[in-house]
């Protein structure tokens, strides 16, 4: 069989002891990021983006140790939900629902161990499917052409627009404000220099780890100055931690069900985890409607079904951007920025070109959810006594690193100074309610999306009818329309 | 007046600032339909589709700043600009440990407790990122040439 063949190449790549120790230390970072309230797994890898690019790891390993913080964090993130009810990231935002109630009757320890267990078969279930349909969707994805990419991406815009945040049009224009980004620079096909401003430093177009942090992780300093006030969050009492089979018993068809709901939510494009934890509770919650059901009181099954569907989506978000280069959330964008900065571009012919990067990705990931199962049961202790760490330590150490990250790739002043220009114009788009997330993905896809654009006009001479030429386009555009309709079908019939 | 309508009627300004300068392209040659023109123009005709409606429908404003909050989140930007500055002629151990001393502080921590511990913060962080991690970190005045 292919695929085993493929899996122990991405193992001898994974087991290498630069790799294993990166994933270690990938896991064991992801873990403290989403655990500690306010940064979450974008942030987590956007200050590390630039450490890893300039210390000048192999791609693979770079990728490796990225992902390993993603998906880290998405166990990370219930830590601080279940205790504090202070959700480490949106991924774990339902968390709370189920996770605070069992910790103030005194259950933490049970709480967090089942989750972790949750957390670790949703991956792994993910991964199995990832393992399986990967190969499966990058032989389609072969076949596609320009056309056929330009319609991914509206496809991949219009989810987001219709699925994150409340106001379609705000996530529009935050598409529409990272594919303008994108354009600055010189021209690919023509030569000519656009939008520079007649400034040097922008003539290679606008550098994608500056945007990255200081749209994240400086405003993100910005909104924790904001926020901060003086109080101390009081820890609930972990109490005993264990799994118990009973446990688990119950909640295996639960774990189940949000595995597989969880991966197909994270490989729609532009939707992720906090999407995806709400859909496995919703669920969940109606499927014991009647049965003896406690949720929003400490009831386990709304503990497995959230958690298991984060880890799985997160899984699940990396199919479509190692298989198509569309990225299928904001944190794996970020990801696939980093992967075009080492000249890797994600697509189809990835899995076959590099296997060593797609497989050895695949392959460090049972390795890593297999240390976060032990990280998170034996060693939860370290990380609850982390989680009190003052953020008047933290937030010097976020600072520095993301000054040291920005200023060592070039070695120059202006890159600084352009960082906090964008962190403050990202701040003030939090505050309007725009998300960053699309501003990402239409910075990262910006440039792929004219190329192929142009490409497909170029292939018909100009007319514009090559975008609904073959079986696959009508497909696209059909999902896309679906894209639209649906959400407000849905919306109505709640009603 | 709503934020939404003012960052509308900005971003619409920009749009058509955006469009006139890729209308304006001056390209030599092109073997090509669409150009390096086209795309931009679509760009900021979506943009400007948006920015009108965003203007006939805004959301409420729901960030209320208080006077408190707009001091801190100036004087954090105001620090960071300054540690942007110092970064490179200062080095890398004397800036950090003055704005690690003033973003501890503004955080809630003693003065004095703050300036320890960003005393003891930059000269660890400058071993473990510059002679650990072989970054291109600056050394400044005081310890180099």
């Amino acid at each position: 069989m292919d695929v085993f063949h493929y899996l122990a190449l991405g193992f001898s790549v994974a087991l290498t002891p630069l790799n294993l120790g990166l994933v270690l230390a990938g896991c064991f970072i992801g873990t403290l990021i989403g655990s500690l309230p306010g940064i979450g797994p974008i942030n987590g890898v956007a200050i590390l983006l630039p450490l890893a690019y300039s210390v000048g790891l192999p791609p693979e390993s770079a990728l490796i140790l990225l992902a390993g913080v993603y998906y880290g964090a998405e166990y990370g993130g219930r830590i601080s939900s279940i205790l504090l009810n202070v959700p480490g990231d949106a991924g774990a935002i339902m968390t709370t629902l189920d996770g605070y109630p069992m910790a103030k009757r005194g259950e933490g320890g049970r709480a967090l161990a089942l989750s972790a267990v949750s957390s670790f078969f949703g991956s792994m279930g993910a991964l199995l499917l990832m393992v399986i349909f990967a190969p499966l969707l990058s032989k389609l994805a072969i076949q596609f052409g320009p056309s056929e990419y330009v319609w991914l991406m509206i496809f991949a815009f219009t989810c987001l627009a219709t699925m994150v945040g409340k106001r379609p049009i705000k996530t529009i224009v935050g598409v529409v404000i990272g594919l303008l980004l994108a354009t600055v620079g010189i021209d690919s096909g023509t030569g000519i220099l656009r939008f520079t401003m007649g400034i040097p430093n922008l003539f290679d177009g606008v550098d994608f780890l500056v945007v990255v942090i200081g749209m994240f992780a400086i405003s993100e300093v910005l909104i924790l100055l904001e926020s901060w006030a003086r109080n101390d969050l009081k820890l609930t009492p972990v109490g005993k931690s264990f799994v118990s089979f009973a446990d688990l018993m119950a909640v295996k068809w639960v774990i189940f069900r949000s595995t597989i709901s969880g991966f197909l939510i994270g490989v729609l494009p532009g939707t992720g985890a906090s999407i995806a934890s709400a859909v496995a509770y919703g669920t969940e919650k109606r499927f014991a409607e009647g049965k003896e059901e406690h949720f929003g009181q400490g009831d386990i099954r709304g503990l497995a079904a959230p958690e298991a569907a984060n880890n799985a989506s997160a899984a699940g978000s990396m199919v479509p951007m190692l298989t198509l280069g569309i990225p299928g959330s904001g944190t794996t964008a970020i990801l696939l920025g980093a992967l075009l900065m080492f000249n890797i571009t994600p697509g189809p012919l990835l899995f076959e070109q590099q296997p060593n990067i797609a497989w050895g990705l695949i392959a460090s990931m049972f390795i890593g959810n297999i240390a976060l199962l032990v990280m998170n049961l034996p060693l939860i202790g370290l990380f609850v006594r982390l989680l009190s760490i003052k953020q008047s330590y933290l937030v010097p150490v976020i600072v520095m690193l993301t000054f040291v990250g920005i200023y060592s790739i070039h070695g120059d002043t202006f890159d600084l100074f352009f960082m906090i220009v964008l962190g403050v114009f990202a701040f003030i788009l939090r505050k309007l309610g725009f998300s960053l997330a699309p501003v990402i993905l239409g910075l990262v896809l910006g440039k792929v999306l004219e190329e192929n654009l142009r490409r497909a006009l170029s292939i018909s001479g100009g007319d514009w009818f090559i975008l609904f030429d073959g079986a696959i386009t009508y497909v696209l555009a059909i999902a896309t329309v679906l894209a639209i309709v649906l959400p407000k079908v849905m919306k109505l019939r709640k009603k | 007046m709503l934020y939404d309508r003012i960052f509308a009627g900005a971003f619409l300004v920009l749009s058509g600032l955006i469009a006139w300068t890729a209308y304006h392209f001056n390209v030599p040659f092109q073997y090509e339909p669409l150009g390096p023109k086209a795309f931009p123009l679509i760009l900021s005709g979506i943009a400007a589709l948006c920015c009108v409606w965003l203007f006939i429908k805004p959301s409420q404003n729901t960030w209320h700043p208080t006077k408190e909050v707009w001091v801190k989140i100036l004087s954090g930007l105001g620090i960071m600009v300054l540690y942007a500055a110092l970064f490179e002629k200062a080095g890398f151990i004397i800036s950090t440990t003055l704005v690690g001393t003033i973003f501890s502080w503004l955080f809630g921590e003693k003065l004095l407790k703050a300036f320890l511990y960003a005393l003891v913060l930059s000269p660890i962080s400058y071993f473990l990122l510059a002679d650990l991690m072989q970054l291109n970190v600056p050394v400044g005045i005081l310890f180099g040439e």
